[in-house]
């Protein structure tokens, strides 16, 4: 038999044909050659052909709008030559074409007797209907995440003068059927909630109180019309409200959004682990809530949630639990004269899953922790009880390289800038991506700008820096075919090391270069459109390459997670549908098109 | 022209066997055949064809449907070394025939399309050490090889350039996939595809 039917057989659907089959391919078939821009089939014509791609693109097009895409391996016409139908699109060549032609008759008496093939095509077209309809699910979700606050959400307004006697607003209160009240005070609003009542019925007797003012939250916590209500829910996960007063362009109270209200556009799961990581009393209940996140992550991944957004909310959660432990396990005494702080894509924001340890302490210069190996051990400790796997780098808590004072960071800084070894780039950047969750924030913002001007001191650094983009090839060949591993990892590409490391390395370079503040990577790219770096489509491109990324990427993992896998960076080609491998070739374009423009930015080439 | 038709002349004249006189007549224009042969060495004196394999060409299209694909059988055994060279093993040759007619299937396959290939001299030379005593004439079809239509886009580009003329390099250069087994009949069509895609392209990277 020919080599390329042999080939033609290793993919779908030829490889549900025997060998009989096949060689009445191979008695029939030829092979075609077709310049760029050749139409091979008209709207309204019959196929004649069934084609197969063996080099090239084919694109087709309905009134002007690209339907589908094919590359090497696929096939086209099988559907209509099934269905007897004409085609229902203009076939242009969009890459000169090498394809293997096989004739209608015998395509049909191959499908006669081969029923898993005839069902590949038939079903395929089902499939595709299915995808359409799941993006367009897809599309409402991502509608459900970029909605709005708008007043028919809200509750009314039932407003008090601060000066009015808690019996009295307590009526006004019953009879108007509001579960918060706002009071109106000389300056500002306060407001009354349950939690009030109960206070105020636990100390009436020990205290003078009469009017609704004096037992009042002031200040409260407001928002205008029109925020997303995404960032709605984070607020009031990080503030553990119930209720939240919105105002208008004019600073007046419109209305009062309930936290039960919300929950129905999201998952209350959310807000549940939240409100129990917060309320727990004891290290072990922490721990308890903690472990639940997984579940939570599943669930919204399930109902379509921008995997950006879950990120958003799972490091916020981790943030909480983070700052939990630092209060229940470091010694009171340490709290003014400590930092800790969370780096590396921790820091970023950007961990979903694996949610690996890399943490730090900073001391202020001068203070003595005591008992410092002890605790920090019970940190790391507890957070193995969660479930965070240790981080395989050993950048934690537990190495004394990581717990130093501010003036012993400096001095690690001028070696890392003085001798840039790539060990040393990478504690580099891990220290970029840093944020501090919980004591003295101070020492962690001084500490980063120092690091980031004595960087900016070395422009050469920055480009040695940035080298490392070039360390991992991509998945992506010269003629956007998928470049796929081998042995055990046969038809899967890392997507780690070929696009997110290239993606997230070349931004956080660029951060640096122009001292952006912010750790997380979407926001950086934004920064770099905001000051004109990168133009709107490109930053608008590459947000969308990571979103795909990074959800094709969590899909895999919860999968493998749910599986009781080892969860990896691989993705198999194989279990991807169509739409989803286009997805993913369209991302890793933009993430080539990317690593040229870091490349030439940085002049690479001459970087040694 | 003048020359070439003369010469085919005299080899007209020294046609042993008229069932073959359409070797002479005047090519289509828009077919081709493109053939490989497998050998026990690089001597055209000395060493035997193996296999040969063969492809139509007619416009855009390699009538893979019509391929030939032909096994030789050997007087002696074929050596250690040849063997690594085509891995066509003694055991390959069942259902093998003679050179005679292999020679002839060839030529009735072939007839008087012009001859594309690789380093095409070579394989002519072997065609013709067995065809001169069958039938007194060497080979009279026109000739292509896709080396030299290569070399000459090529050195266009690049004037004083070396040009790396490998199978491999031709082929990647042109973006051809490349089919893993190497046997007469798959390097006859990967040649079939780089010269439907020489002829096509106006410029080489």
């Amino acid at each position: 038999m020919m080599e390329l039917l042999k080939n033609l057989q290793a993919y779908p659907p030829f490889s549900l044909l025997d060998i009989e089959a096949i060689k009445e391919f191979e008695y029939a078939g030829q092979i075609a050659y077709y310049p760029s821009e050749t139409i091979l089939v008209e709207v309204g014509h019959a196929f004649e052909m069934l084609y197969i791609i063996i080099k090239g693109r084919v694109e087709a097009y309905h009134d002007d709008e690209l339907i589908n895409v094919y590359d090497n391996h696929d096939s086209f016409g099988g559907i209509e030559h099934l269905k007897q139908h004409p085609s229902n699109e203009r076939y242009i060549v969009s890459e000169e074409l090498i394809c293997y032609e096989i004739p209608k008759h015998i395509f049909l008496a191959v499908c006669e007797k081969n029923h898993a093939f005839r069902d590949y095509f038939i079903t395929s077209l089902v499939d595709r209907a299915d995808l359409l309809k799941e993006k367009q699910e897809y599309a409402s979700m991502s509608d459900l995440m970029i909605a709005r606050l708008e007043k028919n959400l809200l509750h009314d307004v039932c407003i008090v003068e601060y000066k009015t006697n808690i019996k009295e607003a307590l009526e006004k209160m019953e009879a108007q059927k509001v579960s918060a009240l706002l009071v109106r005070n000389h300056e500002g609003y306060g407001i009354v909630t349950d939690t009030n009542l109960r206070q105020y019925i636990l100390h009436k007797d020990e205290q003078e109180i009469k009017t609704i003012g004096q037992i009042q939250t002031n200040p409260i916590i407001t928002i205008q019309e029109g925020e997303l209500l995404f960032n709605v829910l984070l607020l009031m996960t990080q503030h553990s409200i119930k209720h939240l007063p919105v105002l208008n362009d004019k600073s007046e109270p419109i209305g009062i959004l309930e936290l039960i209200d919300l929950v129905s556009f999201f998952s209350n799961q959310t807000h549940l682990i939240t409100v129990q990581i917060e309320s727990a009393t004891t290290l072990e209940a922490t721990i308890e809530a903690s472990k639940r996140v997984m579940v939570m992550i599943g669930a919204l991944h399930s109902r379509g949630v921008k995997s950006r957004y879950i990120a958003k909310l799972v490091s916020e959660i981790n943030k909480k639990i983070y700052t939990k432990l630092f209060y229940f396990i470091v010694p009171k005494e340490w709290h003014e004269y400590c930092a800790l702080i969370l780096l590396g894509s921790e820091g970023r924001g950007e961990q979903i899953l694996r949610t690996d340890q890399d943490n730090a302490f900073i001391f202020a210069d001068g203070f003595v922790p005591n008992d410092v190996e002890k605790i920090s051990l019970s940190f790391i400790e507890a957070l193995d009880a969660i479930g965070f796997p240790r981080c395989e780098g050993n950048v934690m808590v537990i190495n004394p390289k990581w717990r130093q004072h501010v003036a012993e960071y400096i001095e690690l800084f001028d070696i890392w800038v003085e001798h840039s070894t790539p060990n040393y780039l990478i504690d580099m950047a891990i220290f970029f991506d840093s944020i501090c969750v919980a004591g003295k924030q101070s020492l962690h913002t001084d500490l980063r700008e120092v690091l980031i001007y004595k960087v900016q001191q070395y422009p050469i650094l920055i480009r040695h820096f940035a080298k490392s983009i070039e360390n991992f090839d991509s998945a992506l060949g010269l003629f956007s075919q998928f470049l796929t591993l081998h042995k055990e990892h046969k038809n899967e590409i890392d997507i780690k090391k070929t696009a997110l490391f290239p993606m997230i390395h070349g931004i956080r370079a660029l951060a640096l270069e122009q001292g952006i503040g912010a750790t997380n990577t979407y926001e950086r790219i934004k920064e770099l459109n905001n000051n004109g770096f990168l133009s709107r489509e490109d930053a608008q491109d590459m947000i969308e390459a990571l979103e795909v990324i990074n959800t094709l990427r969590l899909h895999t993992q919860l999968k493998q997670y749910n599986s009781k896998k080892p969860i990896s960076n691989y993705i198999s080609l194989v279990e991807l549908g169509k739409m989803e491998r286009d997805l993913l070739k369209d991302a890793l374009k933009t993430v080539a098109h990317f690593r040229k423009i870091v490349s030439y930015h940085f002049q690479l080439s001459m970087v040694g | 022209m003048m020359f070439s038709s003369f010469k085919n002349y005299w080899q007209k004249k020294g046609l042993k066997d008229e069932r073959f006189t359409f070797l002479f007549d005047d090519p289509p224009p828009d077919e081709f055949v493109v053939f490989d042969t497998e050998t026990t060495g690089l001597d055209s004196k000395k060493d035997n064809i193996v296999s040969i394999g063969a492809v139509k060409i007619k416009g855009n299209k390699i009538l893979t449907n019509e391929a030939l694909h032909i096994y030789i059988k050997q007087e002696s055994l074929i050596s250690q070394e040849s063997i690594k060279v085509h891995r066509i093993r003694n055991c390959d040759l069942e259902g093998a025939i003679t050179i005679e007619e292999g020679i002839e299937r060839f030529l009735y396959f072939t007839r008087n399309r012009t001859l594309v290939g690789y380093y095409l001299e070579f394989d002519v030379a072997m065609i013709n050490r067995y065809m001169k005593p069958m039938l007194g004439i060497n080979l009279p079809n026109k000739q292509q090889d896709v080396s030299a239509i290569y070399y000459d886009k090529k050195i266009s580009l690049i004037p004083q350039g070396n040009i790396d003329l490998r199978f491999d390099t031709i082929l990647d250069t042109l973006a051809l996939p490349r089919l893993q087994c190497h046997d007469a009949l798959n390097d006859a069509i990967m040649t079939a595809m780089m010269y439907l895609k020489l002829q096509h392209s106006h410029s080489l990277r």
